[in-house]
Order: C-alpha cells, then sequence, then structure tokens
C-alpha cells in the first residue's frame, strides 16, 4: 500500500515536472504581459511534432531531436511574438484571451492539416526502467525530473542577476516606467516570450517518449492543465508555479489511482474553481496581479 | 451606437420597412432559392444565433466575456435528448425544458463565477466546459459516455389528439426560422426596455452604473442566465436536428465560435450577429471548407478583430441602417 | 433649516492593513446644508467618501441617513434607497452614450421599482421612460449643454463632463450629495458654471451637500460649515472663517 502511493506519488513528480516546465512560461508572459496565454500548450505540441519529424522525416536521433523540437518551437514562437504578442503591449485583458485563442486555432489545425489528425507513434528517448529507492521508473522520467530542476534552478539566475531577467522584472512592475527610463518593452516581451514557448516545447520533447502517442490536438489539454497552475501558483509567481504544478501532478496522479482515470483531467480546472472562489489571488501569491 | 437598435420604431420616410419586408420573403422563400445542403448551413447558422443571442446579451450589451456559453448549449442538448428519448415528450416540452434548465443551473455557476474579473471570469467560464464535457463522459447510466446519444426524435407536437413531426430539411427550416426569429424579437425587447439600458451603462462603467442606484450584481446574475437559457434553446433545437449528442457538444471550440459570431458581427447590435451567424457559420458551412481549415481560418478571425476590427461589423451595420433610413 | 441631521456619522474607521486611513471620524451634515470637508492629500478624506456612500465597508462606526442606519449597505443600495448619491473625481460619465442617455440612466432606477419591472416595455413602462427625457432634458438645458446634447459625453471636456454628472446626479431627487473635488481639472472659466449649479440645486431643490474640495476660495464660498480631517482624523470644524484662523489647521497645511 504505501509503496503503491511512493509509486503514484513519484509519478505525479514527474507529470508536475511536466506541467512547471510549460506553466513556468505562460506565467512569466503573464508578467511582462498582463496576458493569459490560451495558446500555451500549443507550443508543447508543436515541439513535440519537431521532434516526430525529425525522428521520422530525417532519421536524426533523440537527442538530435530534442534540439531541433526545441529549436522549432522558438522560431514559430518568435514569428508569433514578432506579429502578435509585441502589439498586445497595454492592450486590455480581453484582447489578449481573444489573440492567443485564435493563435491556439491556427497552430493546432495548421499542424493537423500537415501532418492528419491521427494519433503518430514516437520513437525514440530513453526508456529503460531503472530503480531507486525500490521505485521503478524509466530513465526518460529521471530526465525529466532533472531538466526541470536544472531549468528552475537556472530561471532563478536568470531572473536575479542577468540583464534581461531584471528587465523582465521591471516591465512585470511598470510598463511606463520602463518607457521612461529606455527598457524597450516590446523587446522584452517578446524575448519573454519566445523563452516560455521554448520551454513548452522542450517539455514536450520530453514527454513524448513517456506519452508515445503524439497528436495535433495534445496541445489542448495541457493548456487546461497550465491554466489552473498558474492561477493556483500567483500569476506572475515563478517559484509558486512549480509548487502549483508538483500538487497538480501528484493530485491527478492520486486521482487517477484512487478515484477513477476518468477524473484525472478535471482535478486541474475543479481545483482552480475552488481555489478561485475561496482565494480570488491564487495560493502562493501575497497580492492580485490581474 | 448600440443604443441604435432603440431607434428602429421611429416612423418617417424610410427604406427599412421594404428591407424589413424583403428579408421576410426572402427568408420565406430560402427553401425555394437553395439546394438542400446550402439550406442545411442556413439551419445550422440559425442554429448557432441562438447562443450567440444569449452571448451577445453577456458580452456586447453588459460587456463580459464568457467561454461558458458551449456548457449550456451542452446542457440544452441533453436536457432536450434525455426528455425526448425517455419520456417522449413533444418538442416544444423539450425546447422549453432546455432552455429553463441551462438558465436555472446559470444560477449556482454565475453567483461565484460574477464575482471574479476580467481573465479570471474568462477562465472560470472555460471551466464550465470542460467540466460539463467531464461529467457527460462519465455520468454513463445517464449519458451513455462517449457513446453519446443517438436516435432522438425529429420535433413532434402533440396538441390534444393532433400531432405531427418535422421532418426534412425543409420543415426544419421553417420551424427553426420561427424560433431563431421569436429568439430575435425576445433579445430586441431585452435590449430596448429600461433593463437593456442598464446593461449597456453596466458596459461602460460599473461603478458609476452602482452609483446612480443600478444594482449591477443583480444584473450581471440575470443577464447570465438569460445568456444561458438562450444557449440551452440552441442547444436543445441542435440536438433534434442531428438527432445524435456526445460530450463533443461541449468543446470550447463551440464557445470560440460563438464568440467569433458576436465579435465579428458586430458586438451590442442584434443585426450584426444575425449577419455574423449567417456569415462566420452558414457560409463556411456551404462551402463546404475541411473543419481545419475552418479552424485557421477562425484563428486569423480573432486576430482580425482584436487588432484591426474591435467592433466587427458594427460600424458598418450602423451606416446600412442609417442609410436605410435616408437621414444622418 | 436645521433640526435632525440629515447625515450623522459616528466613530467611522477604516483600515487597509496596518494604515489607518479613517480613524473614529464623527461628522453631521444638517438639513439644507452645504458642508465643506477639506485636509491634505493623504488625511483620509476620499476613504472616508468611499465609506459613507457604500463603496468601501468601513471597519467600525455608523452612518445615519435621515435617521436611518444605512452602514454596510452597498453603494447602489443607498443611491437608490437612500437618496444618497455621490461623484467621483475621474470616471463621470458613460463615455460612449450621449448626454440624454446619460441622465436617463441616471434616473432609472429612482422611477423602477425593482429590478424585474425594468424589464417591462409596456405603456407604463414607455411613459416612465419618456417622464425621464423630459427631465433629463430639462437638465440640460439648465446646464448650458444644449448643443452638445448629441454628441458622445466622452467626446466632451472634463469641465462638460463634470457638468453632466452633476446633472444626473439631479435627476432623482436627491436628499443628500457628496462631491468629491467637484473642481479638479477643469477649466477656470466652468468654476463659475459649477458653483452656480450647486447654488441651484441647494436653494431651488433642497439638496444638502458634503464637499470634497481643495479650491479654498470655493470652499469659503459656498459651504456653511466646514470640517478638517487629517491623519485620519477629524482636526477642527466650524464655519469657514473660524477654519481659517484655526492654528492646528494651518500647521497641518503648511508645517504638516
Amino acid at each position: 500500500m504505501l509503496f503503491q502511493i511512493s509509486e503514484q506519488v513519484v509519478n505525479g513528480i514527474v507529470t508536475g515536472a511536466v506541467y512547471a516546465l510549460v506553466a513556468v512560461g505562460m506565467t512569466m508572459i503573464f508578467g511582462v504581459l498582463r496576458a493569459i496565454n490560451f495558446a500555451h500548450g500549443e507550443y508543447y505540441m508543436v515541439g513535440t511534432f519537431g521532434a516526430w519529424v525529425a525522428i521520422e522525416y530525417f532519421d536524426l536521433p533523440y537527442p538530435v531531436a530534442i534540439v531541433a523540437g526545441v529549436i522549432a518551437t522558438a522560431f514559430v514562437a518568435l514569428v508569433i511574438g514578432q506579429f502578435v504578442m509585441r502589439r498586445m503591449v497595454g492592450a486590455p485583458a480581453e484582447a489578449g484571451v481573444l489573440a492567443t485563442l485564435g493563435i491556439a486555432l491556427i497552430l493546432q489545425n495548421t499542424v493537423i492539416l500537415l501532418f492528419g489528425g491521427g494519433y503518430k507513434f514516437f520513437e525514440g528517448g530513453y526508456i529503460e526502467p531503472v530503480t531507486i529507492l525500490g521505485v521503478s521508473l524509466a530513465e526518460q522520467r529521471l530526465l525529466i525530473i532533472a531538466v526541470a530542476v536544472l531549468v528552475f534552478f537556472g530561471l532563478e539566475l536568470l531572473v536575479t542577476y542577468s540583464r534581461m531577467g531584471k528587465a523582465m522584472r521591471a516591465v512585470s512592475q511598470n510598463v511606463e516606467c520602463c518607457a521612461v527610463v529606455g527598457i524597450d518593452v516590446r523587446k522584452v516581451v517578446v524575448r519573454t516570450f519566445v523563452l516560455g514557448a521554448a520551454l513548452a516545447g522542450l517539455s514536450g520533447v520530453l514527454t513524448a517518449p513517456v506519452n508515445v502517442s503524439v497528436y495535433g490536438g495534445m496541445g489542448e489539454l495541457i493548456t487546461f492543465k497550465t491554466l489552473p497552475i498558474i492561477i493556483m501558483g500567483g500569476l506572475g509567481n515563478v517559484r509558486g508555479t512549480f509548487f502549483a504544478a508538483m500538487i497538480l501532478g501528484i493530485a491527478e496522479s492520486l486521482v487517477a489511482t484512487y478515484v477513477g482515470l476518468q477524473f484525472r483531467d478535471t482535478v486541474g480546472f475543479a481545483t482552480l474553481m475552488l481555489v478561485l472562489m475561496w482565494r480570488p489571488h491564487g495560493l502562493f501569491s501575497a497580492q492580485a496581479r490581474y | 451606437m448600440s443604443l441604435n437598435e432603440s431607434s428602429l420604431p421611429l416612423p418617417g420616410r424610410d427604406l427599412r420597412l421594404p428591407f424589413g419586408l424583403a428579408v421576410v420573403v426572402l427568408a420565406c422563400c430560402a427553401p425555394l432559392l437553395l439546394g438542400n445542403y446550402a439550406l442545411h448551413a442556413v439551419i445550422i447558422s440559425l442554429i448557432f444565433l441562438l447562443p450567440a443571442h444569449g452571448l451577445n446579451l453577456l458580452v456586447g450589451y453588459t460587456g463580459l466575456l464568457s467561454l461558458a456559453q458551449a456548457a449550456f448549449f451542452g446542457v440544452g442538448a441533453y436536457v432536450s435528448a434525455l426528455m425526448a428519448v425517455h419520456w417522449g415528450t413533444p418538442f416544444y416540452v423539450n425546447l422549453f425544458g432546455a432552455g429553463l434548465v441551462a438558465g436555472a443551473l446559470a444560477l449556482p455557476l454565475g453567483i461565484p463565477a460574477l464575482r471574479l474579473r476580467s481573465t479570471s471570469f474568462v477562465m472560470c467560464t472555460l471551466g464550465f466546459v470542460i467540466i460539463g464535457q467531464a461529467v457527460a463522459k462519465n455520468w454513463i447510466s445517464l449519458t451513455r459516455g462517449d457513446m453519446g446519444l443517438s436516435a432522438i426524435p425529429k420535433p413532434y407536437f402533440a396538441l390534444g389528439p393532433a400531432s405531427f413531426t418535422v421532418s426534412g430539411t425543409v420543415g426544419f427550416y421553417y420551424l427553426v426560422l420561427a424560433i431563431a426569429a421569436l429568439a430575435t424579437f425576445a433579445v430586441w425587447l431585452i435590449v430596448t426596455s429600461p433593463a437593456g439600458r442598464n446593461m449597456v451603462a453596466i458596459r461602460e462603467n460599473e461603478t458609476l452604473a452602482e452609483s446612480v442606484g443600478v444594482p449591477t450584481w443583480r444584473y450581471k446574475l440575470i443577464v447570465f442566465m438569460i445568456s444561458a437559457a438562450f444557449a440551452g434553446l440552441g442547444g436543445s433545437v441542435y440536438a433534434h436536428y442531428l438527432t445524435v449528442v456526445s460530450p463533443l457538444t461541449f468543446q470550447m471550440s463551440n464557445s470560440t465560435l460563438m464568440l467569433i459570431i458576436v465579435l465579428g458581427g458586430g458586438p451590442g447590435t442584434i443585426s450584426g450577429v444575425v449577419f455574423g451567424s449567417l456569415l462566420f457559420v452558414g457560409l463556411s458551412e456551404a462551402l463546404r471548407i475541411a473543419p481545419e481549415l475552418r479552424m485557421v481560418a477562425y484563428g486569423f478571425c480573432l486576430l482580425a478583430l482584436v487588432f484591426w476590427f474591435p467592433k466587427g461589423f458594427a460600424p458598418l451595420i450602423t451606416r446600412f441602417w442609417t442609410m436605410l433610413r435616408g437621414r444622418s | 433649516m436645521t433640526g435632525l441631521p440629515i447625515l450623522e456619522i459616528t466613530g467611522l474607521s477604516k483600515s487597509y492593513g496596518a494604515i489607518r486611513a479613517v480613524d473614529g471620524v464623527d461628522l453631521q451634515v444638517h438639513r439644507g446644508e452645504i458642508c465643506g470637508l477639506i485636509g491634505p492629500n493623504g488625511s483620509g478624506k476620499s476613504t472616508f467618501f468611499d465609506c459613507t456612500s457604500g463603496l468601501a465597508r468601513p471597519n467600525a462606526g455608523s452612518v445615519r441617513l435621515d435617521g436611518q442606519d444605512i452602514t454596510g449597505w452597498s453603494l447602489n443600495r443607498i443611491a437608490r434607497e437612500g437618496r444618497m448619491l455621490r461623484s467621483f473625481q475621474k470616471t463621470v460619465t458613460f463615455g460612449a452614450l450621449d448626454i440624454e442617455e446619460n441622465l436617463v440612466i441616471a434616473g432609472q432606477m429612482f422611477t423602477f421599482p425593482s429590478v424585474a419591472s425594468t424589464f417591462g416595455l409596456g405603456a407604463r413602462s414607455r411613459a416612465r421612460v419618456d417622464g425621464l427625457r423630459q427631465r433629463a432634458r430639462e437638465l440640460i438645458r439648465l446646464s448650458g449643454l444644449w448643443d452638445v446634447k448629441t454628441q458622445p459625453a466622452g467626446n466632451l471636456s472634463g469641465g462638460q463632463q463634470k457638468l453632466i454628472q452633476f446633472a444626473s446626479m439631479l435627476m432623482p431627487e436627491p436628499k443628500l450629495i457628496l462631491l468629491d473635488e467637484p473642481m479638479a481639472g477643469i477649466n477656470p472659466k466652468l468654476i463659475e458654471r459649477v458653483v452656480e449649479a450647486i447654488r441651484y440645486a441647494n436653494e431651488q431643490l433642497g439638496v444638502s451637500f458634503l464637499v470634497i474640495e481643495h479650491n479654498i476660495d470655493v470652499i469659503t464660498s459656498i459651504c456653511q460649515r466646514v470640517a478638517v480631517l487629517d491623519q485620519g482624523r477629524k482636526l477642527a470644524e466650524g464655519t469657514p472663517a473660524e477654519i481659517m484662523r484655526n492654528q492646528a489647521v494651518r500647521e497641518a497645511y503648511l508645517g504638516g
């Protein structure tokens, strides 16, 4: 019993790490743009498909496919960032909702048009099981956790010490002041957006071997999972997002085992709605940011 | 500008009466002019007009962006289908029941949701769609899960001993046309009433509306319920037209589509929403565009609406009515 | 003129976190008077107004309007049932609507007995709206805004919008009006017109006023009585002349 629980918790942490990688980009984008990115899960999907194309069409090995997937996502994000996201600086919240919903429709259905809507088999990744402390899990899952920890560590450093990180924090504090002191708000927005999207793409590439099948509509589900996470984490709060992602991952894993698999995908939104009603400003945020 | 509709019944030498008559004649003769497939496209757009009217009251008049419309649409579809399949009730009872249940359900959902602001409210309404779909998938004893409900009878009417069934595309067209016309008239009644003026006040400035005594909270809740009831009516007609419903009725793309109809057609105008549903649903259905391509096109429509045409076709619609009226 | 005060506030307190924005303030507005409320920036005037008008909930104290306890009522209920209206410094009109619509909206909740009745479109409902339109036109004429009455209110100047807001507040035949800096940000030429409008409402319509204003000349010319707030407390109260002589008030403003 106890063993089974610990196994579920470990699985939950892996799922949580996947969510965290996607959600952190979304929350950073909210930080600089004050807009929820309803298309964020689609970059996860684009990353996965980038890697899938690299493996399927070009016979590249998985590690190269990871790079290819991330670069493909970053490129798509750069184009969208230049044409759409930078226009959203200073726009009302509703404009952000509608524009990103539009992008989600475009990305998702373009990929389906290009590659068909069916499920595809993802070949590659490190699926050999290893046993740690009595819990057996695939190497790939360890890789996901390791990457997530590294990324969050790196982001903390980036946000705290780098020039770009400082600019990001400045923009999330006060857009008008940034313009006065000469920070190019639009540039910061586009860069943050590309970084966040690339992280979502990375998450997608890393998860593909675990999920095995990939399909064009997979991004929407991820968006629905990350929306609750970033709200619960306190919008714009990187650390809060990490913990909220872990909590949701573990909760989903436990619900799938002890309540029923079919209820797994509603845990997030059910929790979100309870949280919104009980604490409208999120679990980890001291003040309302939206 | 949004109150332009209230000046519709002004007397005067203008072209509105002939124009209205032309629309009525055209609508009545559509089965003669259109092929079966095109008529099907018009039926689908008239069905989507119902939730879109509701959404227009919410977004266009009261200023609340909501994605919940697909949830109430789905609730209406399931309620109507279940009543028809299990109890064999006539169509108008199912229609009424669907609107009533959807509207009533909006009360407990709206009370917590409407306390949230802008993005959080949007997200909460999106949650209704997701949770609605999960319920439709998992309450198998009632909804038969992913298999959905099939063999929903075509609309049948029973008055005393007499009864008849509307079957065939042409018959259904006239039924939907009548319902859509009544719904449009009902929306017109609402927005031209003093309550409609209060709704616009809430959209323009909620605190200022409060300060002149408008109980904004009650209005928002009532409008949320009315808009849900309209969506429920649409879902009911939808179920009886397709004769099957599945959990896919609850999908976000339905909500997005209803938003595009309202925002593209002209939020805060009635004729704009009618135009929007014919354009965005009817035309794409009639042209038989592949569903994915249609979604891509909708995506670009949304971007265009946000960045270039924030009022959709509303300015054009306003100019059109001014032209018909024959004076500025 | 005096007698039972129309507005009676006792021990009103409001804190935000550790900051006590308003700290046990007592204030009375007598029937038919124009009472001024002054104080340096950050002295708690706006919070005091928000708590009195129902926009914010006080932590302690009570507000009585015409003998009725209205503490904790919402903004819309105080306006609707208490006929005590307030103005705002910044948001003053429904910008997309023309002046007449602005005024009709302001009057609606006072002629329709319930939310449900506002959905009615019958002859009675139409007659009520027609009545409102007539009153709106009278007030538009009185405010000297007739020439611009078809323009969206948002297109007009700040001063004109303040006049629209003032006219809106007269729609429901109010008992008491709380004015939050009516002269802020308006053209000096229009100040005289706003002052006239206040005098007209006070003398002809019998409306009592509580006015926050930084323009001391305006305060001394229209108010019978002035109260001074400083750091959330009432520092002084009296006729304008008494307040001008008060040493503590001078220090709060100059020496702070």
